[in-house]
C-alpha cells in the first residue's frame, strides 16, 4: 500500500514533467512552423500542457515540501501541539481539495455532455484537458488524506521529511572541496 | 454587508488561516469560497472549477516553467563554481576590490536562478571563505550578499515579473524590459556604496594587486561568458520583438542544455533533477496564482475592490502619498510573507487603487518587485538572512545589522525611480516604437 501510493505520487510528478517538456516542444514546433510557413498555433497546446503540469505536479510538490506556507508560528510549537496544528492544516486542505475535486469532475462531465470544443485550430474537446485538472486534484486529495492518517499515527509529515533547506540544494563543486 | 467591513473580515480570515500554517493556495481558495458562498447568490462550485481552469491554462504563464527550468539547468553547470574566479580579475582594481564580485556575481546568478535565497547561497559559498581569507570586512561582505542576492527578483528573466504580469494583465515582454535599468541602477547604487565605504575606511578592504592581462582575464571567465551571452540573447530577442517571452524561454532552455552538454555537466541524472526542480517551483507558483484568481473573482463578485478604491479616491491622496503608504504596507507584510504570496494577496485590492490613482502599471510592477526584494532582508522572515546566518555562523542580529544599509539603499532606488520614472518606462517606449 505504502509503496503503491509513493509510486502514484512519483508517477504523477513524472507526468507533470512530461507536460513541462511538452510546453517547450509545442513552442519549438511553432517556431519551426514559422520558418517553413506553416501556421502552428501553440497557444492552446502549450496552455493545456501548462494546466496539466500544474495539476499533476500538485501531489509531488506537496510531498517534497515545496508548497509555500507561513511557518513563523509553527516553529514555536512542538510535541502534541505541533501534531494538532499539522493535522488541522492538512485536514483543512483535505476538505478544500475534495470540494475542488468534486467540482472539477462535475466540470469535466458537463463539458463532455455539452460537447464543448476549444476555439483554436485543433478544436480539442474541452473535457480532455480538463480531465487533467480533475485527475491531478484527485491525486493531490489522495496525497493529503494519506498525509493526514500518517501524521495521526505519529509519523513525520512528508513535506518536512523530504524538504531540502535552500542552501542544501547546492552541491559543493568537486574542484574546490580540497581547499 | 458593507464592502469595507466585508473585505476586512475576509482579510482577517485569510491571515488567520495563513498563520495557522495552512498552505497559501488552499487558504486563498477557502477565503474565495467564503466570499462568494456567504455574501452572494452565485453558484460557488461551478464558479470555482471554471475560474481555476481558466487561470491554469493562461498563455502568459507558459513562460514561467520554461524560465524556471532554464535556471535549473544552468545552475547545475560549472557556473556557480566558476563565478568567483571568473569575475575577480575584472573587478579587483575597483575601490572595495573583491566585494564587487559579490554584487556582480549575484547579479549574474540572479538572472539565472531567479530565487534570491539560492542566489545568495551559491555566490556566498564561494566568496565568503575567500573574502575572509584575504581580510575583507565580514559585515560588508555579508551585507553585499544579502542585498545583491535579492536582485534575482528583478533582473530579467524574472519569475516575479511574470507573476505580476499575470496578476495585473500586463505584457510580460514590456515588464522584462522595464526591469532592466532599475536592476542596473540598484547594482550601481550598491557598488558605489561599497566603493565609498572602502575609500573612506581603507581597513574594510585590502588593496589588491592585479597581475593578469586581458587574455588571462578572458580565460578566467571563459565559462561565464557563454551564460551571460545566453541571457543577453534571451532578453535581446524579447526586446527586438523577435520572440514572445515563451519563445525566448524555449530558446533559453535549449541554449542552456547545449551549454551544459558542452561543459560536460549534463548527465541523465542532472537533466532529471533540473526537470523535477522546475516542476516543483512552477507548480507551487501556479497553484498560488490559481488560488489568487479565484479569490479575486470572489472579491469582484462582492464588489469590494471598486468600493475600496473609491474610498482611497475620496482621501485625495497624491500618487506619491499612495506609493509611500504602499511601501510601508509591503515592508510590513514582508516581515511575515514571502514575495509571491505578498503580491498575490494584495493584487485584487491594490491594483484597482493604483490604476485609479493614475499610476502606470508597468512602473508599479517594478516598484512592487523592489519592495518584495527589500522584504527578503527584513526580519523575522527574511530568507536571505537565514541563509547567510547558517553560512557564516553569525547570529541573526549581526546578519540583520550588516544587511540594513542595503535595505536603505534599495529604498533610495525606489526614491530614484519614483522621481525619475523614465528609468523604468523609457526603454519600454523605445521598444514599442521600434516594433
Amino acid at each position: 500500500m505504502r509503496r503503491c501510493l509513493d509510486h502514484l505520487y512519483q508517477i504523477s510528478g513524472y507526468i507533470a514533467a512530461f507536460f513541462m517538456v511538452m510546453i517547450g516542444l509545442t513552442i519549438v514546433g511553432q517556431i519551426c512552423g514559422r520558418f517553413v510557413g506553416i501556421a502552428i498555433d501553440s497557444t492552446e497546446t502549450a496552455g493545456f500542457s501548462m494546466a496539466a503540469m500544474t495539476f499533476f505536479g500538485l501531489a509531488y510538490t506537496f510531498r517534497q515540501g515545496e508548497h509555500i506556507r507561513v511557518t513563523l508560528f509553527l516553529r514555536f510549537a512542538s510535541g502534541r501541539i505541533k501534531k494538532l496544528l499539522d493535522l488541522f492544516a492538512v485536514g483543512f486542505c483535505v476538505i478544500i481539495i475534495s470540494y475542488l475535486t468534486y467540482w472539477a469532475f462535475d466540470f469535466v462531465y458537463f463539458s463532455y455532455k455539452f460537447d464543448e470544443i476549444s476555439q483554436g485550430l485543433l478544436a480539442i474537446p474541452f473535457w480532455i484537458p480538463r480531465l487533467a485538472m480533475a485527475l491531478g486534484s484527485l491525486i493531490f486529495l489522495i496525497a493529503l488524506s494519506d498525509e493526514f492518517f500518517s501524521v495521526l499515527k505519529g509519523g513525520i509529515p512528508s513535506y518536512e521529511e523530504n524538504a531540502s533547506p535552500v542552501y542544501g540544494e547546492i552541491e559543493e563543486p568537486k574542484d574546490i572541496r580540497g581547499r | 454587508m458593507e464592502a469595507g467591513t466585508l473585505s476586512i473580515l475576509l482579510f482577517l480570515t485569510l491571515l488567520g488561516l495563513l498563520a495557522s500554517g495552512i498552505w497559501v493556495a488552499p487558504a486563498l481558495l477557502a477565503v474565495g469560497f467564503i466570499g462568494i458562498d456567504f455574501f452572494t447568490d452565485a453558484p460557488v462550485g461551478s464558479l470555482l472549477a471554471s475560474t481555476v481552469w481558466d487561470a491554469s491554462w493562461n498563455w502568459a504563464l507558459t513562460a514561467l516553467p520554461l524560465f524556471v527550468w532554464m535556471g535549473e539547468i544552468l545552475f547545475r553547470t560549472r557556473l556557480s563554481s566558476d563565478m568567483f574566479n571568473g569575475l575577480a580579475p575584472w573587478l579587483v582594481r575597483l575601490p572595495g576590490g573583491l566585494l564587487h564580485v559579490n554584487i556582480i556575481g549575484c547579479g549574474v546568478m540572479a538572472a539565472v536562478a531567479g530565487s534570491s535565497a539560492v542566489t545568495c547561497a551559491t555566490v556566498g559559498r564561494m566568496s565568503i571563505p575567500e573574502l575572509r581569507k584575504r581580510g575583507y570586512d565580514e559585515m560588508l561582505s555579508i551585507g553585499t550578499l544579502a542585498g545583491s542576492g535579492t536582485l534575482g527578483l528583478l533582473i530579467p528573466p524574472s519569475i516575479m515579473l511574470i507573476v505580476y504580469g499575470v496578476l495585473a494583465q500586463q505584457s510580460i515582454s514590456r515588464l522584462f524590459i522595464a526591469g532592466v535599468f532599475p536592476g542596473i541602477l540598484i547594482i550601481g547604487i550598491f557598488m558605489s556604496y561599497v566603493a565609498i565605504r572602502a575609500l573612506l575606511d581603507p581597513k574594510l578592504a585590502p588593496v589588491e594587486e592585479s597581475s593578469s592581462n586581458f587574455l588571462e582575464k578572458l580565460k578566467a571567465s571563459r565559462h561565464l561568458i557563454p551564460v551571460v551571452g545566453l541571457i543577453f540573447s534571451v532578453i535581446g530577442s524579447i526586446y527586438g520583438g523577435y520572440a514572445t517571452p515563451t519563445e525566448a524561454a524555449t530558446v533559453g532552455v535549449i541554449g542552456a542544455l547545449i551549454l551544459a552538454w558542452l561543459s560536460k555537466s549534463l548527465s541523465w541524472k542532472s537533466f532529471l533533477e533540473s526537470l523535477m526542480g522546475g516542476v516543483k517551483t512552477s507548480c507551487m507558483i501556479t497553484f498560488i496564482l490559481v488560488g489568487a484568481a479565484f479569490l479575486s473573482t470572489a472579491m469582484g463578485f462582492t464588489g469590494a475592490p471598486k468600493i475600496l478604491a473609491g474610498y482611497v479616491d475620496e482621501l485625495n491622496l497624491t500618487p506619491s502619498m499612495l506609493i509611500v503608504i504602499l511601501t510601508i504596507l509591503y515592508i510590513f507584510l514582508g516581515c511575515f510573507l514571502d514575495g509571491v504570496s505578498m503580491m498575490v494577496l494584495t493584487a485584487a485590492v491594490v491594483l484597482p487603487m493604483v490604476e485609479n490613482a493614475g499610476i502606470n502599471l508597468l512602473w508599479f510592477g517594478v516598484f512592487t518587485v523592489i519592495v518584495v526584494e527589500m522584504a527578503q532582508i527584513t526580519p523575522p522572515v527574511g530568507f536571505n538572512l537565514f541563509v547567510l546566518q547558517s553560512m557564516t555562523g553569525r547570529d541573526i542580529m549581526s546578519v540583520t545589522r550588516a544587511s540594513m544599509p542595503f535595505f536603505f539603499l534599495m529604498l533610495l532606488g525606489i526614491l530614484i525611480i519614483t522621481l525619475v520614472p523614465e528609468i523604468v518606462l523609457w526603454p519600454v517606449e523605445i521598444m514599442i516604437n521600434r516594433n
